[in-house]
């Protein structure tokens, strides 16, 4: 059965969202293209807020009152102007390829649709953008890199993307995905993170939220299929993961709601870990509109909101 | 093999098809790549059980328009018939149904319904081939036969009064219940008079008459194995069970078990906590004589048993009469006599001349000679009538515990004589008459017969009484005695008073042999006859055959709880008949009056106090074989009724089947639907 499913997962499912290159120039269009504010918080004038004290963190900014307030350590937060340059990393594991009957495309290749529409509107601000993977076959990294040969670069990379590996059980994938983001990124970047957070391994996101140290800022998407989100499986139903060795005898019907409570719960646990070290987290399905999906994501990096 | 095995085998594989299809996609789900399977709560056992309730009916509404389309197809070979009155022209009908409401309707058939169950669905189908202006009626014929629905035309209100039947265990009246729907028959209007009987024709034939009768359900005729106990009594440390069995196999391999009772516990916990038994506790056991007919087993009982039932083990056609509660002795009707047997005896010796007569009336009652009347109110238990000959006079004691007994409903009658005239100091004839009594010698005079007109002809033998004197009534009536008889002088002979529920009976003349003929005289034997009447009706018969009706003289409140709950009691009026001349007590009475349908145990609350009454099973109802309809069948027919194929009804069913398929899967595509939320719904708060 597992033989099959690597089949199936051969060729990534684009649906309706090919081709990439034309589609994410379209998407981008839809999106507010012109230069916009970093909604940078770290050293600045006006404040921004607190928020936990994270190791790093310049104790310059630390509040005393706060922290004896709330019996935590609390640091000052303030907005500036600024560049900040774009660190996509896209999860290519073998459960992104997953396309229900009805949605437009594989997760996966929506994620590369919002990735490479990011990439355009970043670039068309003069941002810097990179590329790294979480697993994935002929998923070629792309430094961080400016112009518009780094969109030509990176929808090439993305559409010729094959979807393999268990993040879940090789938690070297997302640890190489990560350190090397870690090293490509410099104060006041912001991290997009393109995944459906389902089988990244235990700790992945205590290892995200350590990305948003030192003023980056990390967005998390979560790419789901519509029938992730609304379990549309009626009666008996033999449901077996893409990664790892799960497989569940169920009853649709009487399952989901214990599902959709499990899934908010695994979601609400990345979402509060990542916000509360001032991160974001957007939840989408690959049914939802690519460009307001795009503008959400430029308003969670701090961009114009849609 | 012919055509018919090839049929029932082709029958057979479409039906089992379809089941093992659904019973293989019952045991495989389908299979999904999902990748939060993880997060998926295992559901299997109800993912299994869900899906088979959800097939289930659409397997069952497939298997059934299978099976009605082979039955239509077979319909020459396959009998799938009903009952419909038969006409030979558009006029309309007026028909009875005698339905056997008896207890050996209760017998299952091989068929698995029961007798009862297959003549009220036949009544059914008859009254629904009933057309408007049809009159029916409808008699039961469980003893006593009775009228359930007196001829109508309103057709719903006869299929009414059919649900409200109830099989009983009455024994069986077919003549009388078919004379009954005869004469119901009689007046109507209608030219075409149809008498229909549902019965197991376990009865006396039914006689010649007009109309004929028809008996259309030839299968109730069905011989069935079936043991009955008809009745337990308790004397003593020993119970007598009466069984009855049909055959010499349903008496084969049989144990009759007395067994605890469940109210049992609470009554002997009250009186010895030490003999506490459970409910259902086997005290004693006797096994069956393998043979057909009655026969009656004798067991003994261990001290404080309880309340017990009899059961009988294993089973048989009729599981409702293998089991039947324990007549205490105390039910049994016992008549005491208190006389002194130097004086009311017969010359040639043996029992006095009132206990002679007494037992001259019959068996039902067990005559108790008494030495004199109790003191104690124990003395008097399960007493239901007292005759006392010649008192002289009663104790306080003993007064006390004659008013406790008419207070219950005993009927004491008091033969004033000479020795009643000296009565001893303190001692009175209360409650027999006030004052002192006064014997006196009076030549020439005679009885009145016609006062004693209502004890029908024998009256006239008490005309010419061959007496030495009389007691003199007049003066000692003590209030509400009513004068019943008279001598021709106009002194009263024989006084009547109500006391409680009972009745007190005052004679002016002794039984003695030495003070008058009076015992000798049919006229006394009618007039002991009356007096257990009337002790019957107060006392009810404690042990009475299912059917039997209860009546409560002088109750003002009562309610009857029995096996299957509470019984219905009427105020009716009285069974006395208002004589021209002379009227009987009670005479224009109303009187309480229950019956018992079922046999059990009863329950009886009357005016506070609390009895144990028992209704038994008739034993003809199991020994009296079903007869195949004779000449009573053959007016099936064209005079009486016929069977229709339901062909139509089939038809009608196989469309509605279909249409219910269709409507379910309908159903179960829109609630699939509708389960799933909507994606966009959850996705992005």
């Amino acid at each position: 059965m597992k033989t099959r499913f690597a089949e199936r997962v051969g060729s990534l499912d684009w649906g309706k969202l090919a081709p990439l290159k034309l589609r994410a120039r379209a998407v981008a269009e839809g999106v507010f293209a012109g230069a916009h504010r970093s909604r940078r918080r770290g050293p600045g004038v006006e404040f921004g807020g607190h928020r936990s004290y994270v190791p790093g963190d310049d104790l310059r900014f630390l509040d005393r009152r706060a922290t004896m307030r709330h019996g935590k350590l609390l640091v000052r937060q303030f907005e500036t102007e600024t560049d900040r340059g774009l660190r996509l990393v896209v999860d290519a594991s073998r459960s992104m390829a997953y396309r229900s009957e009805g949605a437009p495309g594989a997760k996966l290749a929506f994620a590369a649709l919002v990735g490479a529409a990011l990439c355009r509107v970043a670039l068309a601000s003069a941002d810097t953008v990179s590329l790294d993977w979480i697993g994935g076959t002929g998923t070629t990294p792309l430094p961080a890199m400016g112009g518009i040969e780094a969109f030509d670069r990176l929808t090439e990379i993305l559409a010729a993307v094959e979807p393999s590996g268990d993040a879940l059980d090789e938690s070297a994938l997302l640890d190489s995905a990560l350190d090397a983001v870690a090293r490509r990124s410099r104060r006041g970047t912001a991290i997009v993170f393109l995944s459906d957070f389902i089988d990244l391994p235990e700790g992945a996101a205590e290892r995200l939220v350590a990305l948003s140290s030192g003023g980056r800022v990390v967005v998390g998407v979560r790419v789901l299929d519509p029938a992730e989100v609304s379990f549309p499986f009626v009666g008996p139903v033999l449901l077996r993961a893409s990664e790892g060795t799960a497989s569940v005898e169920t009853d649709g019907g009487s399952a989901r709601a214990g599902y959709l409570a499990a899934l908010a719960a695994k979601m609400a646990g990345y979402r509060d870990r990542l916000v509360e070290q001032g991160g974001r987290f957007v939840e989408v399905t690959t049914a939802d509109d690519p460009v307001l999906v795009v503008q959400g994501v430029l308003a969670a990096i701090g961009g114009p909101a849609a | 093999m012919s055509f018919v095995v090839w049929a029932a085998l082709a029958i057979a594989g479409l039906v089992i098809g379809p089941i093992v299809a659904h019973l293989l996609h019952l045991g495989r789900a389908r299979e999904r790549e999902f990748p939060p399977a993880a997060l998926v709560p295992h559901h299997r056992s109800t993912a299994r059980e869900r899906s088979r309730l959800e097939d289930f009916p659409l397997l069952a509404l497939r298997s059934a328009l299978i099976i009605g389309l082979a039955l239509l197809g077979a319909m020459p070979l396959v009998r799938c018939d009903r009952l419909a009155l038969g006409r030979t022209s558009g006029a309309s009908v007026a028909f009875a149904l005698v339905l056997d409401d008896s207890g050996s309707m209760r017998a299952t058939l091989q068929s698995g319904k029961t007798r009862w169950e297959l003549a009220k669905t036949g009544a059914e189908q008859l009254l629904r081939s009933a057309r408007e202006g049809d009159a029916v009626t409808i008699v039961l014929a469980g003893r006593p036969a009775r009228i359930a629905l007196a001829p109508t035309t309103d057709l719903a209100a006869a299929e009414h009064a059919l649900d409200e039947l109830a099989v009983s265990d009455r024994a069986t009246d077919l003549p009388a219940s078919v004379d009954l729907a005869r004469a119901a028959l009689r007046p109507l209007p209608q030219r075409d008079h149809r008498l229909i009987v549902l019965s197991d024709l376990a009865d006396e034939p039914v006689a010649d008459g007009s109309p004929e009768a028809s008996v259309p359900l030839a299968e109730l005729a069905a011989k069935v194995d079936d043991c009955a106990i008809t009745g337990v009594e308790r004397r003593g440390m020993r119970v007598t069970a009466g069984v009855a069995c049909s055959s010499d196999g349903a008496a084969q391999g049989r144990t009759v078990e007395l067994v605890v009772a469940a109210d049992s516990v609470r009554d002997v916990g009250a009186r010895d906590a030490g003999a506490l038994r459970s409910a259902g506790d086997v005290v004693a056991h006797a096994e069956l004589s393998p043979r057909r007919g009655e026969q009656s087993l004798t067991l003994a009982v261990p001290k404080n048993a309880g309340t017990l039932n009899a059961r009988l083990t294993g089973t048989d056609a009729c599981r409702h009469d293998d089991e039947a509660p324990v007549s205490e002795e105390s039910t049994a009707s016992v008549v005491g006599v208190v006389a002194d047997p130097t004086r009311a005896a017969a010359k040639t010796g043996g029992p006095t001349v009132v206990e002679q007569a007494l037992q001259a009336l019959g068996e039902t009652w067990v005559v108790r000679p008494l030495p004199f009347v109790p003191d104690d109110e124990k003395g008097l238990d399960g007493v239901g009538a007292l005759v006392i000959d010649d008192p002289p006079g009663f104790s306080p004691e003993a007064r006390a515990s004659l008013a406790r007994f008419l207070a219950r409903g005993g009927v004491a009658a008091g033969l004033l004589g000479p020795r009643s005239a000296a009565t001893a100091l303190g001692w009175t004839l209360e409650p027999f008459a006030r004052g002192a009594a006064r014997w006196e010698e009076a030549h020439g005079l005679q009885v009145d017969t016609g006062s004693l007109a209502w004890l029908g002809p024998e009256a006239a033998s008490l005309g010419s009484i061959a007496r030495r004197g009389r007691t003199r009534l007049d003066g000692m009536e003590i209030s509400g005695a009513l004068v019943n008889g008279r001598w021709t002088d106009g002194m009263p002979l024989l006084l009547e008073r109500p006391a409680g529920r009972g009745l007190v009976v005052t004679v002016g003349l002794p039984a003695s042999l030495d003070e008058s003929d009076l015992a000798l005289r049919p006229g006394f034997l009618a007039l002991l006859d009356q007096l257990l009447r009337q002790a019957s009706q107060r006392e009810g018969g404690r042990r009475t055959a299912a059917g039997g009706a209860w009546t409560f003289p002088s109750a003002n409140r009562v309610s009857v709880d029995g096996p299957e709950g509470a019984i219905a009691v009427s105020r009716e009026p009285s069974d006395e008949a208002c004589a021209d001349r002379g009227a009987r007590p009670g005479c224009g009475d109303t009187i309480l009056r229950a019956v018992a349908n079922v046999r059990g145990r009863y329950i009886v609350h009357i005016d506070g106090a609390t009895e144990t009454r028992i209704a038994t099973l008739d034993p003809a109802e199991v020994l009296a074989e079903p007869r195949a309809p004779g000449k009573e069948g053959r007016s099936e027919g064209a005079q009486g009724t016929a069977r229709v194929g339901v062909s139509r009804e089939l038809s009608l069913v196989l469309v509605a089947l279909f249409t219910a398929e269709l409507a379910v899967r309908l159903f179960r595509k829109w609630k699939g639907q509708r389960a799933v939320p909507s994606p966009s719904a959850i996705a992005n708060p």
